[in-house]
């Protein structure tokens, strides 16, 4: 055997052994109670698995963008046929990536700040509960005061970078902001300079209790909470949201609106090709559906009052039985093929259809 | 985790609904015939296909919003069955996708078909488009291919959601020979009113064997019917446990229901 075709049916028996353990791993999840997956292991172990398949499936991703700019950028540079829509695609695409990519970033640098003060306020918690136990073995922890005095000077810190970034939003923001918006900033504002005095006066000679440390803990995460609402408001009014929202609102959304709108009038158009009436089937189908669309409109009143019970009996009877048969039917399709799947006798079978 | 998926009657059940499976697959594969009722549906595609060809326009074919997942390996049979013609007759073939994993595997099954095919020159890795990942996207390009190729045949092939009827209107402004397959029952109007064949539900996992006459499809096929045969005499039994037990409900029989729901702790601790 040639060396190609060795190494071939190595590749395909790792496939299937690959197939086959991820598929009985997954069968057996479902199927054994969960006291046995708990006494195996696998209880634990299942949300990593499940977090494996995710990245997985996150890396194909990557594989549809590969795609598009192999398709259209092939296009492009060759100037072959309709290459304008191929780069209205790619100009598209390059500009909705970099301006979500960039309105990410906006959004991530706003809840850093108040996670800043939400790890002082987790510091005040460990600070209180550090001593009120005994470290761990090989665990050396500076004294109380020490990390008081600690808490103290990072608060300060962060107060002062606070109110300076607070003095720029002041001078620019207000501006920019509709009225009812701008009293809230005004209110905001007052509140966290308010709550900045408080922080940077604060010594750790007041934090002589644990329920002093505890509430300073809580005042800092209040404070972060408020800080963050201010610099929202001015990410909001920021260029690169509103390029994001012209880009996601304003184009895509009302585009795929307008896609969607397309079905009233296909529905009108396909429903008068299906109800020409040619075959007995047809002239059923007709029936039906003028009785249902009958029974669904006031005018029924003015034919007959059993119209709505007759379409509700079409729509609960015999409706629902044909939907239930046909999912029964795929159903127990979906198993077999699932099956046959699991144990790769599917996947062999593609490049060795006999009956082509 | 943390939910009780399973019951024993689900063991009990999934083997007796895939042991007549395994049962003729296994005589398929030594060689006995398994018959095939004709579906009207698949023998369009081969006439759809020869009519692409006849007419010089390409061939479309699309898997919808079909994710990894039983029903695309049911529309691969058929895709590569379409690939493979398709390059015989030296006619052009799209694959439109919405989906990049599916995408991936799509593109392995064509390139494969053309090798069969003796055309591996003639595969175009770029016939494989990725459309979007967001559905009236993939739907407007998907039109937009249509109107600009001029497809002589398309097939849908797959899940389709609300876009079904978007896309197969398109196939059928640009006068394309249509043939649609769903598994889910809400689309089934929407092909019927608009597709020139449509095959419904489990017709879609027959396609493929019916195409290839590959032994262990067909078995499988075969086995396949043997489990509904099974199912529809679990919905008797099952009526008439529950007509006798409101008829009798002094002498009521624990129906099937709640005998499946017995949890394996019932093995150990006794039937409650």
């Amino acid at each position: 055997m040639k060396s190609a075709e060795v190494d071939e049916s190595y590749r395909k028996r790792a496939i299937r052994a690959v197939t086959f353990l991820a598929g009985l791993y997954f069968f057996l999840e479902f199927l054994l109670p969960e006291s046995v997956l708990q006494t195996l292991g696998v209880s634990a172990a299942h949300s990593h698995i499940s977090t494996g398949f995710i990245v997985v499936g996150t890396m194909a991703f990557g594989l549809g963008i590969i795609n598009l700019f192999r398709v259209h950028g092939t296009k492009v540079v060759f100037r072959r046929k309709d290459w304008a829509f191929s780069f209205a695609l790619l100009t598209g695409l390059i500009c909705m990536m970099t301006v979500t990519g960039l309105d990410w970033l906006s959004g991530l640098s706003v809840t850093e700040k108040n996670a800043e003060y939400r790890n002082l306020g987790l510091f005040t918690e460990a600070i209180v509960s550090d001593a009120g136990s005994s470290p761990e073995e090989g665990r050396v922890l500076p004294p109380k005061q020490v990390r008081l005095a600690k808490l103290i000077e990072a608060s300060h810190r962060l107060a002062q970078e606070t109110g300076s970034s607070l003095d720029v939003l002041t001078d620019a923001l207000p501006s920019q902001l509709k009225p009812e918006k701008r009293a809230l900033f005004q209110q905001f504002s007052s509140q966290l300079r308010g709550r900045i005095t408080t922080i940077v006066a604060m010594t750790p000679q007041e934090l002589s209790s644990d329920e002093e440390i505890l509430s300073f803990g809580r005042y800092l995460n209040e404070t972060g909470v408020l800080y963050e609402k201010l610099l929202r408001m001015d990410y909001d009014v920021s260029l690169i949201k509103k390029v994001y929202l012209f880009f996601f609102e304003g184009l895509f959304v009302s585009l795929g609106s307008a896609m969607f709108s397309l079905l009233g009038v296909y529905i009108a158009s396909a429903a008068y090709r299906a109800f020409r009436i040619k075959t007995v089937e047809s002239f059923l189908m007709m029936m039906a559906a003028l009785l249902v669309m009958l029974g669904q409109i006031p005018f029924y009143e003015y034919i007959s009052g059993d119209l709505p019970a007759v379409r509700q009996w079409l729509l609960e009877v015999p409706n629902t039985a044909a939907f239930r048969a046909i999912k029964i039917g795929a159903a127990i399709a979906g198993l077999v093929m699932a099956f046959r799947m699991w144990f790769s006798i599917e996947s062999e079978s593609f490049s060795q259809q006999g009956g082509k | 985790m943390g939910v009780e998926h399973s019951t024993p009657g689900i063991l009990l059940l999934l083997l007796g609904f895939l042991g007549p499976v395994v049962f003729l697959i296994r005589r398929a594969c030594r060689g006995e015939e398994i018959y095939v009722k004709r579906i009207a549906g698949v023998d369009a595609v081969n006439e759809a296909i020869g009519r692409s060809a006849e007419l010089g326009k390409p061939v479309s074919f699309t898997t919808g919003l079909t994710s990894v997942s039983p029903v695309l390996y049911a529309c691969l049979g058929v895709l590569s069955h379409v690939a493979y013609r398709a390059a015989r007759f030296r006619s052009k073939l799209i694959v439109p996708q919405y989906n990049p994993e599916a995408m991936a595997i799509v593109e392995d099954v064509v390139r494969d078909s053309y090798r069969d095919a003796r055309r591996i020159s003639a595969f175009d890795p770029q016939s494989i488009v990725f459309l979007s990942e967001s559905q009236f996207a993939f739907a407007s390009g998907y039109m937009g291919l249509m109107h600009r190729e001029k497809v002589g045949s398309a097939f849908l092939f797959g899940y389709f959601a609300a876009e079904s009827l978007i896309l197969a209107e398109a196939g059928q402004q640009v006068g394309a020979l249509q043939v649609a397959a769903s598994v889910s029952p809400e689309q089934v109007p929407f092909f019927i009113c608009t597709a020139d064949y449509t095959l419904i539900g489990e017709e879609l996992y027959a396609s493929s064997a019916y195409l290839s006459r590959e032994p262990i499809q067909l078995g499988s096929l075969a086995g396949q019917d043997i489990a509904k045969l099974l199912f529809v005499l679990l919905i008797v039994v099952g009526s008439l446990i529950a007509t006798w037990n409101s008829i009798f409900p002094e002498a009521a029989f624990s129906n099937l229901g709640t005998l499946i729901r017995y949890p394996w702790s019932s093995l150990w601790e006794g039937v409650p």
